[in-house]
């Protein structure tokens, strides 16, 4: 049985209304459109889509998914048209991602206003984050396999025809059966340009109609000039366009346009996508408990606090709870970082976005919607996908006056061969237009590295903004601003030395009765200690009495009665009358009556991959720094554990910034690892910095890179996906720039058949994208950097 | 030779229908999701 197969029945039920309808011609029709935004005007629908700024409770931010927008120009339009609006306080579009984030000012605005500015530009916007923008991209991705499709089998048929012409020797070939050859390759392609090519020309009308130019329209008038000059030799062979036709070439390059972003769509669906499907990972429909005791399906969004809700295996929770009966195992590899899967019972909590994995669970919502966990990963993964990277901004600015430099080199072009042969004046032109691909330009860079932003959440580490990992690929220093991000807060037991006659499990259980009682981290790893060791407890403490930073004092009595009691102190020396020697190692005294008892060593407990990290981050050529607020032999003892050669101990954040300062004064590239809590100034001074560790607070961190979870080499796997990050965006870069460099020149030359330049410009946005596709694809742990 | 100037125009004709069976099959949801019929088999 397959519940969420009823899902979208029920999706679009969620939605009222949901925002405008789709005629059967595939447009949407604009008066339908108005109205259903604004339905979105309700105050009660805008949390669906947005939220409210903490800072300042009449303004919203909004999350939407822009349609028809396929290039980065699209986007600074967009952009434009959004912050005309007034009430709008800023705007930032992707076209990576396809998003935009509006921030803007309710009181001022309604969502409704900013929609139809968007739609005015000649886009749509759509909420973000339901189900009706999941129903959109369905409808979206069917339409585009439909055109490719169809280019591909006129394409094929095409040729067939074109066939016999190019081998026929001269009078081989009746001229009527070239006439009705032709005639069959035009009826052919009329669907291809009627309607394979409709994105291509609804598009590049759009930005004519709007007085601007795309990346749609040279494609389109190459496509248009090429129709018309082979439709005038079909039909007037004797004309001033001569008797070829040049059908053969038109399908092809038209379908090699389609297949090129039929992939490109499926690689941003995988790669970018990848974050999307993080961020949608909640279900649409859930199934609630009705106070009968049966199961009603109701939307997500529908659901209150303290509902009750079945989860079958598979599914993932909707929201915060509390497990009522069953017992499952889940998986909180996004929330957590942790991937092993966790065993949950009855009374455990259950973080909403975590996946159920073995068995059906009933589940008492306490949290839902902003207030979870997960919500506040997904406001983080999409501030960070609506981030433009400085360089892909750069690669924006020269796009533009890139495409008009080409029209008038096509009209150049023309203008010259029209002389001595106007069709082939006119099919220079037409590779001119096909064959540049700005398009590859400003993809470059936010397609590795949303890509690589993807391959990371899927990790468990969290990227705030892109443009991060361009600091991150070059920095050369890392700085560990705390001892507890190499150790965990825990403390182990070391070595036990006791009085002769006890040994030391004794010495030990007398501690633990003791220590029970503490909260003292100390006494908590004694008491731990002890539990692991499964030995039978023989003492119960009583009038025990804690003297703040010194130690306990207890009397003991036998369970067994066989023993007498016992008055003994457990802490520092001092504490238990015994003189100290001076010594590294952090150690508990325990005293009795008569005196010494045992002498427990602890230790920091180093995180298992502490080692691991510190080794590897000196083999990529990091220097690695432990700057420490604990005292100068605590941090000296973790970093002689884990090899680091350089630490300082008693650093005050001041101080710790001062050496950062220092640091880059000296043109070192810092990042610095801290907890993330109140390390603030010290993170926001470096270069890059890494908020780690399970408690950290995601709302609040103001970290360039958040880990939450305990597995430090996540660190050293983003430094070293930034790297080949950086390594791929160069690669990107110069694969577009060079191939444009080489290709339009050829075409203005008239050395490049139209076909041949469809294929160029297919093969060159989809390569820089499946470059890109790489990162979240490969391992670059074992990667040889 | 003559029978080309039937077959050619049937020939564009059979596009058509083939174009056709393809949009059926688009749009009744073929093509929606091409893992999940191969993972339907793990599921039930």
């Amino acid at each position: 049985m397959n519940l969420t197969a009823t899902g979208s029945p029920l999706s679009m039920n969620a939605v009222p209304g949901a925002i405008g309808e789709v005629g059967s011609n595939g447009q949407p029709a604009q008066g339908d459109t108005v109205a259903a935004m604004q339905l979105l005007d309700d105050p009660l629908e805008w949390s669906a889509f947005s939220r409210q700024l903490p800072s300042d409770q009449a303004r919203w931010e909004s999350n939407v998914l822009i349609e028809g927008m396929h290039c980065a120009a699209c986007a600074l339009t967009v952009e434009d048209a959004l912050k005309s609006v007034p009430g709008v306080i800023s705007a930032d579009v992707s076209s990576g991602s396809q998003r935009a984030r509006v921030v803007w000012q309710a009181d001022q605005v309604q969502p409704s206003r900013w929609m139809q500015a968007v739609l005015q530009s000649g886009y749509r916007a759509v909420p973000a984050n339901d189900s009706f923008a999941r129903e959109r991209r369905k409808v979206e991705s069917r339409q585009a396999l439909w055109r490719l499709m169809v280019a591909g089998l006129c394409m094929m048929q095409v040729m067939m025809y074109a066939y016999p012409a190019y081998v026929a020797e001269p009078g081989d070939l009746s001229a009527e059966m070239e006439r009705l050859l032709r005639w069959a390759s035009w009826v052919l392609s009329l669907p291809v340009i009627l309607f394979s090519c409709g994105g291509f020309f609804s598009n590049a009308w759009r930005d004519v109609a709007h007085r601007r130019i795309s990346m749609d329209l040279p494609v389109a008038l190459g496509m248009l000039i090429t129709f018309a000059v082979s439709t005038a030799g079909t039909f007037d062979p004797t004309g001033i366009f001569g008797r070829e036709v040049y059908f053969d070439s038109l399908t092809m390059f038209v379908f090699f346009l389609l297949t090129g972003r039929w992939f490109e769509l499926r690689l941003r669906d995988r790669t970018a996508g990848a974050l999307e499907t993080l961020m949608n990972r909640l279900p649409d429909g859930v199934e609630r408990q009705k106070v009968t005791g049966e199961f009603e399906l109701v939307a997500v969004r529908r659901l209150q606090l303290n509902d009750v809700v079945r989860i079958l295996p598979g599914q993932t929770f909707p929201a915060d709870g509390v497990v009522l009966s069953g017992q499952t195992s889940v998986d909180e590899s996004l929330l957590t970082g942790e991937s092993r899967p966790i065993s949950r019972a009855c009374g455990d909590e259950i973080i909403a976005g975590s996946h159920n994995l073995s068995s059906a669970v009933l589940v008492s919502i306490h949290r839902l919607g902003d207030d979870t966990r997960f919500a506040q990963i997904v406001r983080l993964m999409e501030s960070a996908a609506t981030s433009r990277p400085q360089l892909a901004r750069l690669a924006d600015q020269i796009a533009r006056p890139f495409l008009l430099a080409v029209l008038i080199a096509a009209a150049l072009a023309c203008f010259y061969w029209w002389a001595s042969d106007p069709q082939h004046a006119l099919m220079v032109a037409v590779a001119v237009l096909v064959v540049t691909c700005p398009c590859a330009l400003s993809l470059a860079t936010p397609a590795a590295m949303l890509s690589a932003a993807g391959a990371l959440a899927r990790r468990g580490v969290l990227v705030r903004r892109l443009d991060a990992f361009e600091a991150l690929a070059a920095v050369d220093t890392l700085i560990f601003d705390k001892t507890g991000t190499l150790t965990s807060d825990t403390l182990a037991l070391g070595s036990v030395s006791c009085r002769s006659g006890i040994d030391s499990v004794q010495a030990l259980a007398v501690a633990a009765a003791v220590a029970a009682y503490s909260l003292h981290p100390a006494s908590r790893t004694l008491a731990r200690a002890f539990a692991l060791t499964g030995a039978h407890q023989p003492w119960q403490a009583t009038d025990v009495t804690e003297h703040a930073g010194q130690g306990l004092r207890a009397t003991l009595k036998p369970l067994s009665d066989a023993a007498p009691t016992l008055l003994v102190r457990l802490g520092s020396a001092k504490h238990c009358g015994l003189a100290d020697e001076a010594s590294n190692a952090l150690r508990v005294f325990l005293a009795d009556d008569s005196g010494w008892l045992a002498t427990f060593e602890l230790q920091e407990d180093i995180r298992p991959d502490a080692l691991e990290t510190v080794c590897q981050l000196k083999a990529l050529g990091v220097s690695v720094w432990l700057l420490s607020g604990d005292t100068i032999p605590a941090a000296q003892r973790v970093a002689e554990r884990v090899e680091i050669e350089a630490f300082e101990g008693l650093c005050s954040p001041a101080d710790k910034l001062l050496r950062v300062r220092e640091m880059q004064g000296r043109g070192h590239k810092v990042a610095m690892v801290g907890d993330g809590l109140n390390d603030g100034p010290v993170l926001a001074g470096a270069n890059v910095s890494f908020a780690f560790g399970p408690a950290v607070p995601l709302a609040q961190a103001k970290a360039d890179f958040i880990v939450p979870g305990q597995t430090l080499t996540n660190v050293v796997w983003a430094v070293k996906l930034a790297r080949s990050t950086l390594k791929v965006v160069r690669q990107n870069l110069w694969w577009a720039a060079g191939y444009n460099a080489v290709a339009v020149p050829f075409a203005v030359l008239g050395w490049m058949p139209a076909w041949l330049a469809g294929i160029g410009m297919a093969c060159s946005s989809l390569l820089v994208v499946a470059n890109a596709a790489r990162l979240a694809r490969d391992n670059p742990m074992d990667r040889k950097m | 030779m003559e029978i080309l100037y039937l077959l050619v125009p049937l020939s564009v004709v059979l596009v058509f229908f083939i174009i056709g069976g393809v949009w059926w099959a688009i749009h009744s949801g073929q093509f929606d999701d091409i893992e999940k019929e191969g993972e339907r088999i793990l599921n039930e």
